[in-house]
């Protein structure tokens, strides 16, 4: 039989076929398993549109803007033409006036003509990441205007007055790898005009948090004003400033954001030494840039440990909408502004835990990762400053702690027959064992032997973990083995002290004795600990050592755990009898 | 304002404001809806459905009053469509889609657990936004179908009027649409 296709099957299902060939599909699907089955899972793959099905809901706010816009006067149109007039002639004024007052600097003027001309076409070539070196003058741009006495602009004039912003000064990356979220810290020195100035500050192709942009001056803070944030109807990927000054000239601001798309990853190797009592712990982090932007010569510094602040943070970055959203209101420029305080407390409340000064700017020679405590988090910097570029990965040492103590630790779970022994390494994260200072961030580690003095190493095995915080015991699970050998065997079953109920004579209950032979075979070179747990399935039962070989242990109601060391290349065993109480013996076990 | 939607059409049509607050009342999620599946964002889709609605002010006189919903549809298609020309395609499919909670919020409606762990919560929010980059990597004509057919209920003649093209066209945008997801939509099971 030939089956129908699945072009067919979805076109019967949503009646796109003419009437004869609808019926022969039907007529083929009547008597056809395979194809019903067919249709039925191409159904189910459609019903996945039903995810977009929700319509979103119709504000009031949207409403009154669109009534708005339609009833604006047919005036619009001569307004448009007059705007045009206008603005052709603030070009020249600007042009002018830019020569004039920045006569001196004719490289400045020229690129603000430059700008005149060009600035839509910069805007779109601003959105598309430009190669390293010019990235900083592409992604930001500044506007300025000179209307000192003058009330608040009603928005920027045009795309006229565009110049060119400095380059970067300095940027501090603050990495929050469990929120993909990092905090990112611009530096830029912006020449202001006394009175109302805009900077436009562009985000296209990158993944940064609108929500989360903030300007502050960093110096005249009292003569300078950062009034509002606006993003502009029809304009994407653009935020504008409107700054009030009162001082002219080159003023060092800092722009902070939050993006996502950078991370890092912790990886570790471990080397035992030859008798495996020690291990050298050598930690790296790997920073991955992947949020559409260069960083170039970065502070970086990388948070360990999840606290409720980074809950905080998260609801940020997932707020619903992107910018001004949620309390928007029109600004005075036609735009949205950005009226949300919230972000802005936690942002304030980040920095404050952090600790962050301006100062911490400075560059270092040497490059190594300092840690201190930050509340219930941990902050790892790394000293200097770092280059990431966009869609590249940098490793950096992290951690060094030689011969620090490990128990090299075998375990076996009778559980079941065939149980492997694995083996795990084990060691605190305490002063004791060479570490203790900071806690060890959650990562993957790799675990090497020496095998002789020539430093030659083998593989032993490798696992993650979880963050460990100082003074916490960590155990490393490194497989399962086959050169230690536990072989528990029952030597013994018999059951005893059975009770009867009276008159029927029916058993009620009794007890099982088992007697157990537990061997153990070391066919290392070297001594090992070996742990054998069992469950006992039972909360009845007493258990009898008939040797003194190891140590015996109970875990809780139903474990018991027994220890031992096994000598380089030894075999030895151990015996325990266990009694359960079933049934009406339980009360005996009781008493 | 009570009345049926071709007397509100009419009032509009003789110069009454508040009847044309009633049309974009009435219209609005609907047109909204649609404009935000097919830009695949929602802001994009509010500058759209303004402008949806200019035009509509604008020509009002020309339409008649039986055939304004396929009209509107047509104006507010007409209106997308010129987005997607001026604006990068690169950016409907965007993951920056997803920052914008319609995924998040959608996938709310539709799970049944109702109070969703960060886990499910991730989940939805991928498969929301698996969907939405199958939709938006449809070609405009077959998403525009799509959307007027599936999500609008609109019957494929109605379609075609809306479209301005033959129901057959609409049905051969349609098939190839789905054909086109069939392939792409996540699997939910």
């Amino acid at each position: 039989m030939k089956h129908l296709t699945d072009q067919s099957l979805i076109d019967y299902r949503f009646n796109l076929l003419e009437a004869e060939l609808a019926a022969e599909v039907a007529r083929h699907l009547a008597a056809c398993d395979q194809c019903q089955k067919r249709s039925s899972q191409l159904a189910k793959r459609l019903e996945a549109l039903d995810l977009l099905r929700d319509e979103p809901a119709l504000t009031e706010e949207l409403i009154g803007q669109t009534l708005a816009s339609v009833r604006r006067p047919r005036s619009t149109t001569r307004f448009r033409v007059w705007w045009a007039a206008a603005a052709a002639v603030m070009l020249a004024a600007t042009a002018v006036t830019v020569w004039l007052q920045w006569g001196a600097n004719q490289r400045l003027a020229s690129t603000g003509r430059v700008a005149v001309k060009k600035a839509e076409e910069r805007l779109a070539a601003s959105a598309i990441p430009a190669p390293f070196s010019q990235q900083q003058t592409t992604n930001n741009e500044q506007r300025i205007t000179n209307n000192d006495s003058e009330p608040p602009p009603f928005a920027p004039a045009s795309a006229i007055e565009l110049v060119t912003l400095p380059r970067r000064e300095s940027v501090q990356l603050t990495i929050y790898n469990s929120a993909d979220l990092t905090l990112v810290r611009d530096r830029r020195s912006l020449t202001l005009r006394k009175g109302w100035n805009w900077l436009q500050f562009m985000w296209a192709n990158t993944l940064i948090d609108p929500t989360s942009l903030d300007l502050e001056p960093q110096d005249h803070k009292d003569q300078i004003e950062v009034r509002q944030l606006v993003y502009p109807a029809r304009l994407k990927d653009l935020g504008r400033w409107l700054i009030h000054s009162e001082v002219e000239g080159r003023v060092p601001f800092e722009i902070t954001y939050f993006t996502s798309g950078i991370s890092w990853r912790a990886f570790y190797m471990g080397t035992l030494s030859p008798d495996e009592r020690t291990i050298r712990l050598e930690g790296y982090v790997r920073v991955t840039n992947n949020s559409g932007e260069d960083y170039e010569n970065a502070q970086v510094r990388l948070i360990v440990g999840q606290i409720h602040l980074l809950d905080q943070i998260a609801d940020l970055a997932n707020r619903p909408y992107p910018y001004g959203r949620p309390v928007e209101r029109m600004g005075e420029g036609g735009g949205v502004v950005n009226g949300d305080k919230k972000q802005r407390l936690a942002e304030r409340l980040l920095w404050t835990l952090e600790g962050y000064k301006p100062d911490a700017y400075v560059a270092l020679a040497t490059k190594e990762i300092v840690k201190e405590g930050l509340s219930e988090y941990f902050l790892y910097t790394i000293e200097g400053t770092e280059t990431i570029p966009n869609g590249w990965s940098k490793r950096l040492a992290s951690l060094q702690a030689d011969e620090v103590p490990t128990k090299n630790l075998y375990k076996y779970e009778e559980d079941c027959c065939d149980s492997p022994v694995v083996r795990f390494l084990s060691f605190k994260n305490d002063a004791e064992h060479k570490l203790g200072q900071t806690p060890i961030p959650e990562g993957q580690i790799q675990v090497y032997r020496t095998v002789d003095d020539s430093g030659r190493l083998y593989y032993v095995g490798g696992t993650g973990f979880k963050y460990i915080p100082i003074g916490q015991e960590v155990e490393l699970e490194l497989g399962e083995v086959r050169d230690v050998v536990v072989e528990p065997v029952l030597m013994d079953l018999r059951t005893e002290n059975h009770q009867f109920d009276s008159p029927e004579r029916d058993l009620s209950g009794w007890d099982t004795v088992q007697t157990f032979k537990v061997q153990v075979r070391n066919t290392r070179a070297i001594q090992v600990q070996v742990e054998i747990k069992r469950n006992l399935q039972t909360t009845y039962w007493d258990l009898t050592r008939t040797d003194t070989i190891g140590t015996y242990e109970q875990v809780d109601k139903d474990t018991v755990k027994f220890t031992l060391n096994a000598p380089a290349g030894s075999g030895q065993s151990f015996e325990y009898r266990l009694r359960t109480y079933h049934g009406t013996r339980e009360q005996a076990w009781r008493k | 304002m009570p009345g049926t939607d071709q007397q509100i059409v009419e009032s509009c049509q003789k110069g009454d404001p508040a009847a044309f607050e009633e049309l974009v009342r009435r219209y609005g999620s609907s047109v909204l809806g649609y404009l935000t599946r097919v830009c695949g964002n929602r802001d994009r889709a509010e500058d759209c459905f303004q402008e949806t609605f200019g035009r509509v002010y604008q020509n009002l006189h020309r339409v008649r009053p039986e055939a304004f919903r396929a009209w509107l549809f047509r104006i507010a298609t007409n209106t997308a469509i010129d987005g997607f020309r001026k604006q990068s395609r690169v950016k409907m499919t965007s993951l920056d889609q997803t920052a914008e909670g319609e995924g998040l919020s959608a996938a709310k409606d539709v799970i049944v657990d109702p109070v969703p762990g960060p886990v499910e919560v991730a989940s939805q929010e991928e498969q929301v936004t698996a969907v939405r980059r199958a939709v938006a990597s449809l070609p405009d004509g077959q998403r525009a179908a799509l959307m007027l057919a599936y999500y609008q209920q609109m019957s494929y003649s109605q379609v075609a009027e809306v479209l301005g093209c033959s129901v057959g066209a609409v049905k051969t945008q349609m098939s190839r649409a789905l054909a086109t997801l069939a392939e792409r939509l996540p699997n939910l099971e």
